[in-house]
């Protein structure tokens, strides 16, 4: 096992009543890409919020680096960059004045700072923007700003929450490209997502549901942990089917994939022998199956939607 | 060693944090030109709205019931006075005497037989009738007409002593010296003989700039500075801040300082208004500088502590407003505060506006030696660090 990065141990964080982090107890090793994935409200921003060193824990305590986070947050703060889920850059000022702000924050020298700013404009692609406005700057050119803001002081470790939410394929295709070089470099990378293909690309994945750890692995083994295999059924027509198998006994839902109507069942093999025996929707025309692995996604509708039956 | 690294690299962080909040304040064209015209034409405005104390051109009836010799002529001194815009009524039917009727704060009225009165020994009094409402403007009136009745008298006495027939003056004689020196003191008008001291061109406009330069700067300097850490907060900027290993105190110099460059700007045009326009002159020019500084520098504090404590801008400007409002008249900017009740003027004393009229003034008109204003000084400077250092202590807070 690799020297630990960030050490969580019995994290919590109440507002009020509500419990918005449960006891989270985690370890990420130095140099990965953790996928950090929950629903909305799950407490994952709140999560990052108390790693950051911004909100204060309610119980427990983390460590970056070894240093807790929150009681020496003044000097954990050189050790991380922070890319918010909402646009928190200056859009009134330019993306050189925003580089420049933000690298005298982190107290570059000036010489490193110009160098730096060089080096990120052409890694970011920034170069031909450098003197527009943050703010007419379009979404993917935002984030890859925002990404260059956080990354000035070359921290070891970069929060991402939800980076590539809302942006077209190619900006998300480039941020992760960047990741990829980061965690290559030996950057450690936390980053939320609702993207499951983009939690395929994680070196882990953690999945959060009210603010409790359900699990923590590999993508390959979080799809192990799937029991047994979907059933994927050509039915035509294919929109009123996808109604008529959701509201069918003993099935947990139905979802269309890729032109099928692929099924969650506690009991898929069972099911399938019935309706092979008898298929019970006279309107529509079963035109075939096929058997498929789970993939991220529906790992994670196992977890989110409590589907227990499904998960080992 | 270690330390002028750690202070190099502050004052680094302090002037990214001061270059920044320039630029957003250079890149709003609008407050840029508000921040610029307002205060030299505030004080232009001002400076005129409160040149002169005295009310002038009062709006009254003047009705000589009498039209004798004597009231005649009294009728003809008061028309020279400038206080009255009179309305002179012809003597009959009787005056109606529903001020606000009428459109006039006052009506004077000459009683029939009013002249053989005077002649007979038995002097009658003329009719005032004066609207209280405006109490400044009735004790005006009814000073202004007793002077011009008491002159009046003072004339109509010569005149008679002028005319006496010649045997009374050997009459007179026949008075022993004694009483007839006391006699002569008595028909002598006595008098005051005034040096007037601090502001010998009696102006108003010498008495007031302070107030009006302080007012301006104050009421732009709080709302700007209260919106500062609150639009960061709307943005979310402030999370990024607080990300950064910026201190709380260093944010806190480095939005101070753009926004005191800007205000000593303007009070350098305020001063230029009231120096060119108004023909204002200033006395010992660094105390007053000082004076000025330790001001800004509470006034932006108090912005900034509002700003650290307000959710959204407009709460921020909600509470720069109530803090601003009280300071009008509470605060001796453009009034005594001796006209205060006493009570009162301990809330005065809680505004950096009064202590700065107070020590300008004491400076400016009084050409008063330092010594007298440390008090107010010391008491601006604690300002200083109160608000200031309360600001940072919130922006601490806000991250818990």
């Amino acid at each position: 096992m690799p020297e630990p990065h960030i050490v969580i141990e019995g994290l919590c964080k109440e507002y009020g009543r509500m419990l918005a982090v449960d006891r989270l107890s985690m370890t990420i090793p130095r140099g990965e890409i953790f996928g950090f994935l929950g629903a909305n409200g799950a407490g994952k921003t709140t999560t990052i919020r108390m790693l950051c060193g911004l909100t204060q824990p309610t119980a427990g305590r983390a460590f970056i680096g070894g240093r807790d986070v929150w009681l020496d947050r003044s000097h954990v703060r050189y050790q991380f960059g922070y890319v918010a889920q909402k646009f928190s850059l200056y859009p009134d000022l330019s993306v050189l004045e925003n580089l420049r702000f933000f690298g005298g924050a982190c107290r570059l020298a000036p010489a490193d700072l110009a160098a730096r700013v060089e080096v990120l404009l052409d890694q970011m692609d920034l170069r031909s923007k450098r003197d527009a406005g943050a703010g007419s700057l379009s979404g993917g050119m935002k984030q890859l700003l925002a990404m260059a803001c956080a990354l000035l002081h070359r921290p070891p470790l970069l929060f991402l929450d939800e980076p590539t939410s809302g942006l077209d394929p190619v900006h998300r295709q480039q941020i992760w490209n960047l990741l990829y070089d980061l965690s290559h470099d030996g950057t450690t990378v936390f980053v939320t997502t609702h993207y499951m293909d983009e939690a395929d690309r994680c070196t882990e994945v953690g999945f959060l549901d009210r603010g409790s750890l359900l699990a923590k692995e590999t993508p390959q083994n979080l799809k192990r942990r799937f029991r047994g295999q979907l059933l994927e059924l050509d039915v035509d027509p294919v929109m009123p089917a996808l109604v008529s198998l959701r509201g069918a006994p003993g099935v947990l839902d139905a979802v269309l994939r890729g032109g099928r109507v692929r099924l969650y069942a506690n009991q898929p093999a069972e099911l399938f022998d019935a309706w092979r025996r008898e298929w019970p929707f006279p309107d529509l025309r079963w035109t075939g199956h096929r058997w498929v692995d789970a993939d991220m996604e529906d790992v994670f509708k196992a977890y989110s939607q409590g589907y227990a039956g499904l998960l080992t | 060693m270690n330390i002028a690294v750690n202070v190099r690299a502050s004052l680094r962080a302090i002037a990214s944090v001061a270059r920044k909040e320039f630029l957003h304040i250079w890149r709003d064209k609008r407050i840029v030109a508000l921040v610029l015209v307002l205060p030299p034409f505030f004080t232009f405005l001002f400076g005129h709205a409160f040149e002169a104390t005295e009310p002038k051109g009062v709006a009254a009836v003047l009705q000589d019931r009498d039209q004798s010799v004597a009231s005649t002529r009294l009728v003809k001194r008061l028309a020279g006075q400038e206080t009255f815009a009179w309305r002179f009524q012809a003597a009959e039917p009787a005056c109606d005497e529903d001020l606000v009727r009428q459109g006039v704060q006052a009506i004077l009225v000459i009683p029939a037989g009013w002249g053989n009165g005077l002649q007979d020994g038995v002097p009658m009094p003329l009719q005032l009738l004066v609207d209280g409402g405006d109490t400044q403007t009735a004790v005006v009136v009814e000073g202004t007409l007793k002077e011009a009745l008491g002159e009046f008298q003072v004339e109509a006495r010569d005149a008679m002593v002028k005319n006496l027939p010649p045997g009374v003056v050997q009459l007179g004689g026949l008075l022993p010296v004694a009483v007839r020196q006391q006699f002569a003191s008595a028909m002598t008008p006595w008098s005051l003989e005034t040096r007037i001291l601090y502001n010998p061109r009696l102006r108003f406009i010498d008495y007031v700039i302070p107030g009006v330069i302080g007012l301006i700067l104050q009421l732009l300097t709080v709302t700007l500075m209260a919106c500062t850490i609150t639009r960061e907060r709307e943005t979310g900027t402030l999370y990024q801040l607080m990300v950064t290993s910026l201190r709380q105190w260093e944010i806190v110099v480095g939005k101070v300082l753009p926004f005191l460059a800007i205000s000593l700007l303007l009070i350098g045009l305020t001063v230029a208004v009231a120096y060119f326009h108004f023909g204002v002159r200033f006395q010992q020019a660094p105390v007053l500088a000082l004076i000025c500084l330790l001001f800004l520098l509470c006034s932006l504090g108090m912005g900034l502590l509002i700003s650290s404590f307000s959710e959204t801008q407009t709460q921020a400007i909600q509470f720069a407003v109530f803090y601003l409002l009280p300071v009008f008249p509470l605060s001796g900017a453009f009034a005594p505060l001796s006209q205060l009740p006493e009570n009162i003027r301990y809330v005065s004393q809680l505004f950096p506006l009064t202590h700065f009229c107070h020590a300008f003034r004491l400076i400016n008109l009084d050409n008063a030696p330092f010594s007298y204003i440390v008090n107010d000084l010391l008491r601006l400077a604690a300002g200083v660090l109160l608000t200031c250092g309360g600001a940072a202590l919130l922006l601490r807070r806000t991250q818990q």
